[in-house]
């Protein structure tokens, strides 16, 4: 607050005062007794864990005394309480050794957003009117219970839907225990960067349904298709510590970094070589590189399990000889020679996939050919290359398979519950539960997903914003933001260790809102009987401790040491300390199955009409848009545009130039399925023949400082799907695009080029 | 032929009589003064960000007026005092003028050092004053320079500029009744034309002259090393005392010619004001302006030279770049324009031509210190800092009231004070001949009177 | 003896993710400019990670580097500063008091490295953002210019917990936000006095430089070049 204001504030209140004779006491902050022992201006450091991302580093936040209004038994009043005011990286944490990054460092401002909810909402207009009124918790609560059990009196007690993104932990296990006692199918995941396909395709080739961890700083060479691993791909802090000790962490050992993507990524710019293989051909690209590793023999042949699933491999992979191998990826047959040698003959040499590579209808297949190109690599299990992290025996547990499901495409399991919903199918969702997940942002327009939900009776959120999504709701219960709660969470890579990792919440909770978890606790005791039975715990650290107790079983540790030791540090694993003999996660054996051909990649929309293939990719900022709320997110420049507080659409400095488009044009992008507008912004760093935009913005409804500003690029992709998964294909859309007016872009930058000289006009 | 009375009446005239134009001039100029002060008091409510200055361009307007208006005030003392050095008798009618534009430009420009602050309420702490916590302003700081020279620049031009006036004040003060008469009493601080006054009136504006000439040298080159003594690419450059003094004193020439073609017109000096005062400045100022274009020349051939990455991206956006319309503008406005109109005698002798000249002059400098400024500070260093400038009506506005003040202060000054030293142009005798020597030394009661005689009032 | 902070940027290892630009930015205050204030280039990122491209397609190369106010020892911001506001301290930091700063702007445009920014207006946190707010680093008003202080709040914290524990300060006590945050280690923070400290010793690298060296400002952060792709055995 500015000094003026508090004067005119001041005077206000001190004229009110006056006229009401002594002032109404309601107009008075009151001031509660603080609960917690402080001392001023003194900091006491609390680990938590950051839930941004699924990568789950570990934090350490910053806490220290100060005035807080909040909100207690409804009463609105000031509290000397402890603040989070900075969140650093867990030292000792096993994946991000005290490191964050830019996103880590801002949920901070998750907790302190104006724009939370602060306290139940029941919808008071229409549905999606964003008009909702103020209710108490016990009217809350009581409302959902009356729902469930309301269907349960007309034995439509399973109809009962869980949508949110995909959960971990003990969470999960409370859904789907929850879920299941009440005969109602397991929580729909969904999120736009599902990584379904390459967990599918890590199964097959290894029988292992997680992300790699990768090895990077042992690595001496890194070939990554498509994969953004420094920037918002699979566990981003700890391979970016990985790369800086790749890079520099070995005297006169410095790792190479080859990176085949259309669009330089924030990764692609740090790679020694960046090859921009045509898009969708990484598959292509990565057999031939085996192709000339077999005929040049340069490893051996056997390249195990995965080598069976892809054919022609026994036969040296004739198809992929680099030559054909150039028509199919726009990448010179020399180039492939080259690198396949490079990459053999600096030992441990690795390759990476992910990201758009995989986002196309040919992913699967490509997954495969890297994961097989890996084998004959030698890098699977092996120092530098890729491991499968040892997942502990914690939040497994309603599942011995593990991260079951997360092999099966996210979209595809979305989608048939909302035909179940848009088809009236008897037993459809009559209750939705929404947590976290905002699919009417982050699906295709095709997917109907809004025209679905308001068909459902019911909806209660726990969201603590109001999104897209959850405007939709007819109840918001309001979750605490994750420092107010009690967290959980097993990385299932960025490290070698077994982890997991727990945390107390970090300071009290700001407004009137609880802990989701808690909430589904309460509402299955109300709603008595089985689940209720089930699921015995008050509250969830209850259950956290419970399953901390198995946990110790396990290990033979004195019950309730591991419990505390994790508090305290905000992570444990089997390997620390004297409690050892933790069993990893049995390894299924792979699911035998044919090999699979590797197609050239369908696009939707003919390259006559829509000359461009659109590349929507995740914001280094933003992410998937889920933090486009953040101010100091929209704030921090967009590491290779530039671009803050705002959309661009990337296009070729030439092919710009051939379509008479500007920097900073308005241009309007159109597939089969929608179009959007967006100001340009040229590149020499992105093919010719793309065009990509960053996703995060185009928010319709997300807080004040994401709400329409930009577009979505999700709203005009096609609804194809990597059909052996169903997992949404989403860059498999073509586009054109046609400049409309003058565009708004806000760029940090003033320069592109180093050499001031450059800069001189032409 | 002009009789002493006749002078006396046409001179005193102005401040005797207020005419409606007067009133109509006030009115007018007041309104954009108020106007500026009032744009001045929105930035200093609302922050200075209702200006359009930015990072990297966090100098605009703000220090061109500033530069722009120190160098009109190079016109006036410097000049007077030269041609009263050289005895130039031709400049007896022009002096005051150019005095008196100089106190005022350095009033107006001086003023933007604390108008452009961030925090203009502080404003003090630019001033050396013993304060209880002991802290000096740092002496290292050109703008602490700034604070020294304009300072002694303003209080020596405000000497020179009174220390004239007082025989004319006593002439006012013997040829009025009321409150005139009794206000110029007490200014003309008993003024009564004894030889000892005299000499020491001669005595004194003698060492005026000497001294303010290197006072208004350093005032130029101070002012010029708040750029050169910053390593910014191309102001960081030894050329900048001179450059910006020959500048100084070019665009104050062109400033006084247009403020004399203005007093003539307002005030019917077209007796007093004559194509042959326009026609000698307009030499001087041709001169100026082939010095001006030697200096431009220089600096950028040197720049180009040089080759210097950072300056060329400085220099490019100047000659090609963002900034080539305005440098190209400036180029016209300074040379091109006026070199003809003041080269060819025939256009130089009328006054029209030398007003026209003058006036692409005063906005050819003025974008001149802009361009010092603003190129620069967009292009420094590393292209990723580059940035843009815009300015808002906030600073045109604040621009404007300059303009108006410098304007209105010269419209009161004429007010109270004859606009053309009467003693000096009756000593002189009026070039013309209008007023013979003769008639002049029996009229005034000056050491070149020799008798003594004091001026008595007409009844 | 006393201390000389400076640091080290890896450009060999600085992946441009900009977690030191957000981590300074909660550390230190930095206010939010919002929309309007953006496309004014109005700003404040007290370290920016800036980016060039090399080339064209498909040859283009990216290069990043991030800079923060390089703590000149002969910093021209100093010497233009009429209110000692930017001012040299004892352990060779540029020091910025925001009471004495009167906005004159002398010193943002004096600095080459451009990294000093100017509050145009009171900075603003729409409640209750201002809860987050770090108690040991005072926030700017209107008119007055900052910049990167090297955490001065930490190295002070830091040697007052060193006194009170009756100890030398040592490396490893405490490192500035952005150091703090970077995942790749890009960003090494120290005492130079100290020969055996990592800052030290790549301030001595064969590949260290010093950015805009030539200008003279004797800046206390080194960069290190980036090695190149077929310098692989140096
Ligand atoms: N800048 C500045 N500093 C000063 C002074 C100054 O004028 N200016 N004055 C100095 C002087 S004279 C004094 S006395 C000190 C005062 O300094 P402090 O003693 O620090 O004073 P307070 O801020 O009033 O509050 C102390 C704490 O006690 C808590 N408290 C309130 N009631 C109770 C209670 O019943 N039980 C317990 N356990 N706690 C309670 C409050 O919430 C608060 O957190 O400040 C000194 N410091
Ligand atoms: S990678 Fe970043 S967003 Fe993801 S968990 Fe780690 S710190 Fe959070
Ligand atoms: S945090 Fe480190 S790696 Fe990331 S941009 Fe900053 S210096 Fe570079
Ligand atoms: S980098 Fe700029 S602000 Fe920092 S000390 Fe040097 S001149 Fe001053
Ligand atoms: S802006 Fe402040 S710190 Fe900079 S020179 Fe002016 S008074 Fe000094
Ligand atoms: S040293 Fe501190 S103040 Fe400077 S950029 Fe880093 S975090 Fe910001």
């Amino acid at each position: 607050m500015e000094r003026r204001d508090f004067f005119k504030i001041s005077a206000i209140t001190g004229a009110a005062a006056a006229l009401d004779g002594c002032g109404k006491p309601e107009q008075q902050l009151i001031r509660f007794i603080p609960d917690e022992d402080l001392v001023p201006g003194v900091a006491t450091w609390k680990p938590s864990i950051c839930t941004l991302c699924p990568a789950g580093c570990g934090l350490t936040v910053r806490v220290m005394q100060g005035d807080a209004e909040v909100v207690r038994n409804g009463k609105l009043g000031l509290l000397r309480m402890g603040l989070a005011k900075k969140l650093e990286g867990n030292p000792q944490h096993p994946v991000n050794h005290g490191k964050l990054c830019a996103r880590g460092q801002a949920g901070l401002q998750v907790t302190y957003h104006p724009d939370r909810v602060r306290h139940p909402l029941k919808r008071s207009g229409a549905r999606g009117s964003g008009e909702f009124q103020e209710i108490s918790w016990d009217d809350a609560v009581k409302e959902l219970v009356s729902q469930l059990s309301a269907l349960g009196q007309k034995n439509e007690a399973g109809s009962v839907a869980f949508l949110a993104r995909p959960l971990r932990g003990q969470r999960r296990v409370l859904v789907e225990t929850f879920l299941k006692t009440l005969g109602a199918p397991s929580p729909v995941s969904y999120e736009l960067f599902d990584e379904s396909v390459l967990r599918r395709a890590n199964l097959l080739s290894f029988g292992q349904s997680q992300l790699p961890t990768l090895d990077l700083a042992r690595s001496l060479y890194v070939i990554s298709f498509g994969a953004d691993f420094l920037g918002t791909w699979n566990s981003p802090v700890a391979q970016a510590i990985g790369y800086g000790e790749m890079r520099q962490g070995h005297p006169g050992q410095r790792g190479r970094f080859v990176q085949i993507e259309p669009r330089l990524s924030q990764t692609g710019a740090n790679a020694d070589e960046w090859i921009p293989a045509r898009l969708g051909s990484e598959g292509a690209l990565a057999l031939s590189l085996a192709h000339v590793i077999l005929n040049q023999k340069l490893r051996s042949p056997s390249a195990g399990h995965a080598a069976s699933l892809i054919p022609g491999w026994a036969q040296g992979l004739p198809d992929y000889a680099p030559e054909k191998a150039e028509k199919l990826t726009g990448v010179p047959a020399a180039k492939i020679v080259e690198l396949a040698q490079e990459v053999t003959s600096h030992e441990p040499g690795v390759a990476v996939v992910g990201g758009a590579a995989l986002a196309q209808t040919s992913g699967l297949a490509t997954a495969l050919a890297v994961n097989a190109l890996n084998e004959l690599l030698g890098s699977v299990n092996s120092p530098g290359g890729i491991f499968f992290t040892p997942v502990p025996a914690f939040a497994a547990s309603a599942d011995p398979q593990g991260l079951p499901g997360r092999s099966q495409g996210q979209l595809a399991a979305l989608n048939a519950m909302l035909q179940e919903i848009l088809l009236d199918r008897p037993h459809s969702p009559k209750v939705l539960l929404l947590h976290d997940a905002n699919p009417v942002f982050a699906t295709p327009p095709d997917a109907h997903v809004q025209a679905a939900l308001e068909k459902v009776p019911f909806i209660a959120s726990f969201g603590n914003f109001v999104d897209e999504t959850s405007v939709l709701a007819d109840l918001i219960l309001p979750d605490h933001s994750p420092l107010e709660s009690w967290l959980d969470e097993v990385p299932e890579s960025g490290t070698l260790t077994a982890t997991v990792s727990v945390a107390a919440p970090a300071m009290l909770p700001l407004h009137n809102t609880r802990s989701m978890p808690d909430v589904l606790l309460d509402v299955a005791h109300q709603l008595g009987g089985n689940v209720s039975t089930s699921l015995p715990w008050k509250t969830y650290d209850e259950m956290l401790k419970s399953a901390f107790g198995e946990l110790e079983k396990n290990v033979n540790a004195k019950s309730g040491d591991v419990w505390k030791k994790a508090q305290e540090d905000g992570w444990w694993s089997p390997s620390e300390g004297n409690v050892t003999g933790v069993k990893p996660r049995p390894v299924p054996s792979a699911a035998g199955r044919a090999p699979l051909t590797l197609t050239e990649p369908q696009f939707d929309g003919s390259p006559d009409a829509y000359p461009f293939s659109f590349l929507p990719f995740a914001s280094t900022m933003l992410y998937d848009g889920s933090l486009a709320h953040l101010p100091w997110m929209q704030e921090t420049p967009d590491p290779l545009s530039t671009v803050m507080w705002g959309s661009w659409v990337e296009i070729n400095t030439r092919s710009a130039e051939h379509l008479g488009i500007r920097q900073g044009d308005l241009v309007e992008v159109a597939s089969q399925h929608g179009k959007l507008q967006a100001p340009a912004l040229l590149s020499p760093g992105i093919a010719p023949d793309v065009v990509a935009m960053p996703v995060g913005q185009g928010h319709e409804n997300f807080g004040r400082y994401a709400s329409h500003r930009g577009a979505n690029p999700v709203s005009i992709l096609a609804p194809t799907v990597e059909p052996e998964t169903g997992a949404l294909a989403w860059a498999a859309t073509r586009v054109k695009i046609s400049k409309v007016g003058e565009g708004k872009l806000i760029l940090f930058a003033g320069g592109m080029r180093e050499n001031p000289v450059e800069h001189q006009p032409r | 032929m002009k009789s002493v009375d006749q002078i006396n009446d046409d001179l005193l005239r102005p401040v005797v009589h207020t005419s409606g134009r007067f009133w109509v001039a006030v009115a007018l100029l007041g309104s954009v003064v108020l106007a500026a002060v009032g744009a001045f008091s929105y930035q200093v409510w609302e922050g200075i960000g209702v200006w359009g200055i930015d990072r990297p361009v966090f100098w605009a307007f703000d220090i061109t007026n500033f530069v722009f208006w120190i160098g009109i005030s190079h016109a006036g003392t410097l000049i007077s005092a030269i041609l009263r050095l050289a005895n130039a008798t031709w400049r007896r009618p022009v002096t005051r003028c150019a005095e008196v534009i100089t106190v005022f430009a350095l009033m107006i420009g001086g003023m933007f050092p604390i108008i452009h602050l961030g925090r203009p309420w502080l404003f003090f702490w630019l001033v050396p004053y013993p304060s209880e916590r002991q802290i000096w302003p740092q002496f290292r700081s050109p703008l602490a320079w700034d604070f020294f020279a304009i300072g002694t620049y303003l209080t020596g031009s405000i000497i020179f500029l009174l220390l004239p006036i007082i025989p004319d004040w006593a002439l006012v003060r013997d040829k009025t009744t009321g409150w005139r008469r009794r206000l110029y009493r007490v200014v003309s601080l008993g003024w009564r034309g004894t030889p000892r006054q005299w000499h020491r009136l001669e005595t004194a504006m003698h060492i005026m002259a000497v001294a303010i000439i290197p006072v208004a040298v350093s005032v130029h080159t101070i002012v010029s090393w708040d750029f050169a003594m910053a390593p910014v690419p191309m102001w960081h450059s030894t050329i900048f005392g001179p450059y910006f003094v020959a500048g100084a004193i070019f665009s104050g020439i062109a400033g006084l010619l247009l403020a004399m073609a203005f007093l003539r017109k307002l005030l019917h000096l077209e007796e007093y004001l004559l194509p042959i005062h326009f026609d000698n400045l307009g030499k001087l100022l041709l001169m100026m302006s082939l010095l001006w274009f030697y200096f431009v020349f220089a600096e950028r051939l040197t720049t180009w030279y040089g080759n210097e990455p950072a300056e060329m991206a400085v220099f490019w956006t100047t000659q090609r770049g963002s900034f080539a319309p305005l440098f190209w503008a400036m180029v016209f406005c300074n040379f091109l324009i006026p070199f003809p109109l003041l080269a060819i005698t025939k256009i130089r002798r009328t006054i029209t031509g030398v007003v026209v000249a003058s006036s692409t002059i005063v906005v050819g400098m003025w974008l001149e210190r802009f361009l010092i400024i603003v190129p620069s500070i967009s292009h420094k260093y590393l292209p990723y800092t580059y940035g843009h400038y815009r300015p808002t009506w906030v600073e045109i506005t604040i621009l404007a009231g300059t303009f108006a003040a410098i304007a209105l202060l010269y419209v009161l000054f004429s007010k109270f004070v004859p606009i053309i030293s009467i003693w000096e142009l009756k000593i002189g005798g009026h070039q013309k001949p209008a007023v013979r020597a003769a008639e002049a030394v029996s009229a005034c009661p000056s050491p070149a009177g020799a008798k003594g005689l004091e001026l008595r009032p007409e009844s | 003896m006393a201390h000389k902070w400076g640091m080290a940027v890896d450009l060999d290892r600085c992946t441009g993710c900009e977690a030191c630009v957000v981590a300074c930015r909660a550390e230190n205050n930095v206010p939010t400019a919002g929309e309007d204030q953006a496309a004014r280039e109005r700003v404040i990122h007290w370290i920016r990670v800036e980016r060039y491209w090399e080339g064209e397609f498909p040859e283009a190369r990216l290069k990043f580097r991030p800079v923060l106010c390089q703590q000149c020892d002969a910093a021209p911001c100093e010497a233009v500063c009429p209110t000692y506001a930017s001012y040299h301290n004892a352990e060779g930091l540029n020091a910025q008091i925001y009471n004495r700063c009167i906005g004159t702007r002398y010193c943002a445009n004096a600095c080459p490295y451009t990294v000093r920014f100017f509050n145009f207006y009171n900075p603003v946190w729409d409640k209750p953002f201002h809860l987050q707010l770090n108690p040991d680093v005072s926030v700017r008003e209107v008119g007055v210019m900052e910049k990167c202080t090297f955490c001065v709040q930490r190295i002070k914290a830091a040697e007052i917990q060193a006194a009170a524990d009756k100890r030398e300060l040592k490396e490893g006590d405490f490192t500035t936000a952005c150091a703090q945050s970077c995942p790749p280690k890009a960003l090494v923070f120290g005492d130079l006095n100290d020969s055996a400290s990592e800052v030290s010793r790549l301030a001595r690298s064969r590949r260290a430089t010093l950015l805009l060296g030539e200008v003279g400002t004797l800046p206390k952060v080194t960069y290190l070049e980036k090695d190149s792709w077929h310098s692989e055995n140096d």
